[in-house]
């Protein structure tokens, strides 16, 4: 805490308006094994501060890794003098900071066992034993096992008085089977994209069973017919791939910076438009999205965000209406909210803290329903289970997603697998074209861990979730 | 920090069989600006040191940003506890041995010296001429200084130093987003006034937007749009994925698999264009062509599958697409109608087998027709296969530098494969 105090004093010293040092150690461990072949095994440790300082509407940011007084002080004043700086510019479009109190807190990930623990040898000998299950199988050419053990330990300080003490962690396993036949090669995936959890989640997870299952899968896709030409059809999205598909389109058009133009020259913009809050229908009626940086074992659940903001839970989108951004001290006075939402967030030590997506998930729904409810219901349509290509213009407005495996479903039955499958659609007919989601009992959480945002480019981490839901008439079809 | 005291730690401690140290050193400077006012401002030095050893074929690796004493010893005892616990790796490579490198000129003085008030006086300076004509300008101001070693037990010293000016712009007046960039090894090459001159111009062009139908239709792509598609395809032009059945390039070495007029080479030659000396496995980088007139002559190769298959081990290091002297206006009189391309924008795969790829336009599509442009279109989606693009290459421009590492031609380009429209 030393070193805290020692820079908020210089800070307040220099006339700074606002400052806080993030004091921040990163630990990565990743082991990447290509059949059987350790392609990988690093473990990174990346730590150092960074300081920002608010001055006369404008933010500077620097950063070391250098811990000593002088170092520290060095660090503050070469923060002013860019704020300094970054204020000269900004005379005439000064920013403001929500208010916000002082917090002293303690926020650790709740785990049973540190990951970080486990011996190496028990970690690689389950991934060699998930690989040969895999080759085993006759017409598999490739098995990649890749697993991410993350630590981000944080000490935050600010001149509001703001000390907190957080370690956050998470756990990411991917398991890729490829299969080659006859002139094609096709892959299945097991990504459930990250969890902040315990060693105890890879335990509970049979990862041999799963193994067994994407090569089996991946043998079925390589050998499966297309869809044929592009049709108005019924999807049924899998929660796995609902999460990437809401990421693109829910998560990032509501981030208040795109809205506000500050990702233009890069990850652009947002058609969700501020004067569209409260009346704005997104989606159907069933729609609801809640952001939530307070969801057990969710990726961007730390306690706090680096603004100091406390995590909170709130409607980003209201049974169908948007409601609400995620947003930060920053961007929220731009739109006169008064208050931040917690999204602020950096990667590293060196990152100054930018507007990012929470976790967000979509509500399941009231009424009791199965999958297999869902199916039966379905006269004609394809079933999407995992990610696969997705890409979306720059104001979150037309898309194109694929997936990771499919099933043609022809009155109410899953009829056969197909691959290269893709939907096209667009804000907001997507999200209306909504009109079944499963019940609770079939939510699940699926993680992002390189949400990549920002200039220079930042990785974020976040969970989103869902239960299987059906998307009527929407354009299906092989790709080329 | 002192590259050689790390080495000499690392010589007198490491106990492994074999070893590569890997040392860089970052010093930047990153100016962000948003809607006429600065949103992000960022300084400071970055540091990494890694270290792989090995004993026999039992390998494991560390990385750490300080270069103290504790520190070093952290990196080594983790480094060396993660390959004692390694099984046998059945493809592993000793570290590189001695090699001749190439003389290479990526360091640029003045560009290193460039001081945080010139840059903060370049972003005052857009945003004024934003407003003068009425708009408004995001974009970002860098500035990095990098400086990388890399030594082995066996024998290997390199090292490699370059610098890194960038400048961007997306301006939006009314309705209208366009973008224009710079990014290249030297300050010197920069100019405010000819990019925004450029800007405007571009914004201009794009006023009176039309409403367009997917379609396919012959395409001008700019450097900048052609840069992006051509990353996603050198990352598929894999040799071992290429071999094991992977990628569309499957048993293509040496055949005419791309359109004849196309050709990609990696060059020292071309003096403006940042060539990196060596590779992460310490493959020294040499004049390469990867296709030359349609025939795939070389893929990026890693040596353990350079050993394998009896080939030479070589990566890419940047991107040199010779191009021909067609204008724009020229390109235009060749087919009936057609759209320009400024940019693309979130390209994905679709199927990595048959090298498909998703992607939209950004940034501004023009469309034209007898010759001459007529107006604007709204943005569109894409799914193509780059590699038989290639083959409908009806002319080329002149190269001219995209990036700091590539440098590639305007292609009039027949039957582009638009399948979708955005509503802006």
């Amino acid at each position: 805490m030393k070193y805290l105090d020692l820079a908020m004093n210089a800070a307040n010293s220099l006339g700074a308006e606002y400052a806080d040092i993030r004091i921040q150690k990163t630990t990565d461990q990743v082991t990447y094994l290509q059949n059987l072949s350790l392609k990988h095994t690093n473990t990174e440790v990346l730590y150092g501060y960074g300081i920002r300082v608010f001055k006369d509407g404008a933010w500077g940011f620097a950063h070391s890794n250098v811990f000593s007084d002088e170092a520290v002080l060095a660090t503050v004043q070469k923060a002013f003098e860019i704020a300094q700086l970054s204020a000269s510019v900004n005379k005439n479009k000064k920013l403001r900071l929500a208010p916000e109190r002082s917090y002293i807190a303690t926020v650790k990930t709740p785990i049973q066992i540190d990951p970080f623990e486990v011996p190496l040898n028990e970690k690689i000998d389950l991934m060699m034993e998930v690989n040969r299950t895999i080759m085993a199988y006759e017409g598999i050419r490739q098995a990649v096992f890749y697993l991410i053990l993350h630590k981000d330990e944080k000490l935050f300080g600010s001149t509001l008085g703001t000390r907190l003490d957080l370690t956050s962690l998470f756990i990411d396993p991917m398991i890729i089977a490829t299969a080659v036949h006859e002139g094609d090669s096709q892959s299945r995936t097991f990504d459930e994209g990250g969890r902040a959890i315990g060693w105890e989640w890879i335990l509970e997870l049979d990862l041999i069973d799963k193994a067994k299952q994407i090569a089996q899968e991946a043998l079925i896709k390589v050998k499966a017919d297309t869809l044929g030409p592009e049709e108005r059809r019924s999807l049924i999205l899998d929660p796995n791939h609902l999460g990437l598909t809401m990421h693109e389109s829910v998560g990032h058009p509501t981030e208040l910076d795109r809205v506000l133009g500050w990702e233009a020259d890069y990850a652009g913009i947002s058609f969700a438009t501020p004067e569209k809050l409260k009346n704005y229908r997104y989606g159907s009626e069933i729609i609801n999205f809640v952001g939530d940086n307070t969801l057990p074992q969710g990726l961007a659940t730390h306690g706090f965000d680096d603004d100091g903001v406390p995590g909170q839970k709130w409607h980003i989108i209201k049974d169908g209406i948007l409601n609400e951004y995620g947003s930060t001290r920053d961007t929220a006075m731009e739109i006169g909210l008064g208050y931040s939402r917690g999204c602020n967030r950096a990667t590293y030590y060196f990152d100054q803290p930018i507007n990012r997506i929470p976790n967000l998930y979509l509500l399941p729904g009231t009424k009791p329903l199965t999958p297999g409810e869902l199916i039966a219901d379905t006269e004609d349509g394809v079933y999407i289970q995992g990610r696969g290509s997705f890409s979306i213009d720059q104001h979150r407005v037309n898309f194109q997603f694929g997936g990771d495996f499919f099933w043609e479903i022809k009155n109410g039955k899953l009829h056969r697998p197909l691959k290269k499958v893709l939907y096209k659609s667009c804000n907001p007919e997507f999200w209306n074209s909504c009109d079944a989601i499963c019940d609770e009992r079939f939510w699940r959480p699926f993680g992002v861990v390189n949400c990549g945002k920002g200039q220079p480019p930042q990785s974020a981490r976040m969970t989103h979730g869902s239960a299987p839901a059906r998307f009527r008439n929407i354009r299906v079809g092989g790709s080329q | 920090m002192n590259s050689e005291k790390i080495l000499q730690y690392i010589r007198q401690h490491c106990n492994a069989d074999d070893w590569a140290l890997y040392i860089s050193y970052w010093d930047s400077h990153e100016t962000r600006f948003a809607q006429n006012g600065i949103t992000q401002h960022i300084a400071g030095p970055k540091l990494d040191i890694t270290l792989n050893v090995s004993y026999g074929t039992k390998s494991g690796s560390a990385t750490v940003n300080q270069d103290d004493e504790n520190t070093l010893a952290f990196m080594l005892k983790t480094a060396q506890d993660i390959a004692a616990h390694a099984p046998e790796d059945p493809e592993f490579m000793p570290s590189a041995e001695k090699a001749d490198l190439p003389e290479v000129n990526n360091c640029d003085p003045e560009t290193k010296n460039l001081e945080p008030i010139q840059m903060v006086d370049i972003v005052q300076k857009a945003i004024d001429k934003a407003k003068a004509f009425g708009a408004s300008v995001s974009g970002m101001t860098e500035k990095h200084y990098h400086n990388s070693w890399m030594f082995t037990k066996n024998g290997f010293a390199g090292n490699s130093e370059r610098t890194n000016f960038g400048h961007s712009m997306t301006i939006k007046k009314a309705e209208v987003e366009t973008k224009v960039d710079y990014e290249a090894k030297n300050f010197g090459g920069f100019d405010l006034d000819r990019d925004f001159a450029q800007l405007q111009a571009q914004a201009e062009a794009l006023a009176d937007l039309h409403v367009f139908e997917p379609q396919k239709i012959a395409v001008i792509m700019r450097p900048s749009a052609l840069l992006e598609l051509m990353w996603f395809m050198g990352w598929m032009m894999n040799r071992r994925q290429s071999d094991e059945g992977f990628t569309p390039f499957t048993d293509q070495l040496g055949k005419p698999f791309f359109g004849d007029k196309f050709s990609w080479f990696s060059t020292l030659k071309q003096p403006g264009l940042l060539a990196r000396p060596y590779d992460y496995e310490g493959i020294p980088s040499k004049e390469i062509a990867w296709v030359e007139n349609g025939m795939i002559k070389n893929m990026p190769t890693n040596r353990y599958w350079a050993k394998k298959v009896n080939g030479t081990p070589c990566s890419s290091y940047n991107i040199f697409i010779p191009g021909g002297n067609a204008s724009e206006e020229e390109m235009m009189q060749m087919v009936p109608r057609g759209l320009i391309l400024n940019r693309l924008w979130y390209i994905r795969t679709v199927d990595a087998k048959s090298g498909e790829l998703t992607g939209m336009t950004r940034d501004g599509v023009l469309y034209f027709e007898n010759g001459k442009v007529k107006h604007a279109v709204n943005n569109l989606r894409f799914n193509e296969i780059p590699h038989d693009a290639t083959r409908r290459i009806l002319a080329l421009g002149a190269s001219r530098l995209a990036s700091a590492s590539s440098m590639l031609p305007t292609m009039l380009i027949d039957n582009f494969n638009f399948v979708d429209k955005t509503s802006f």
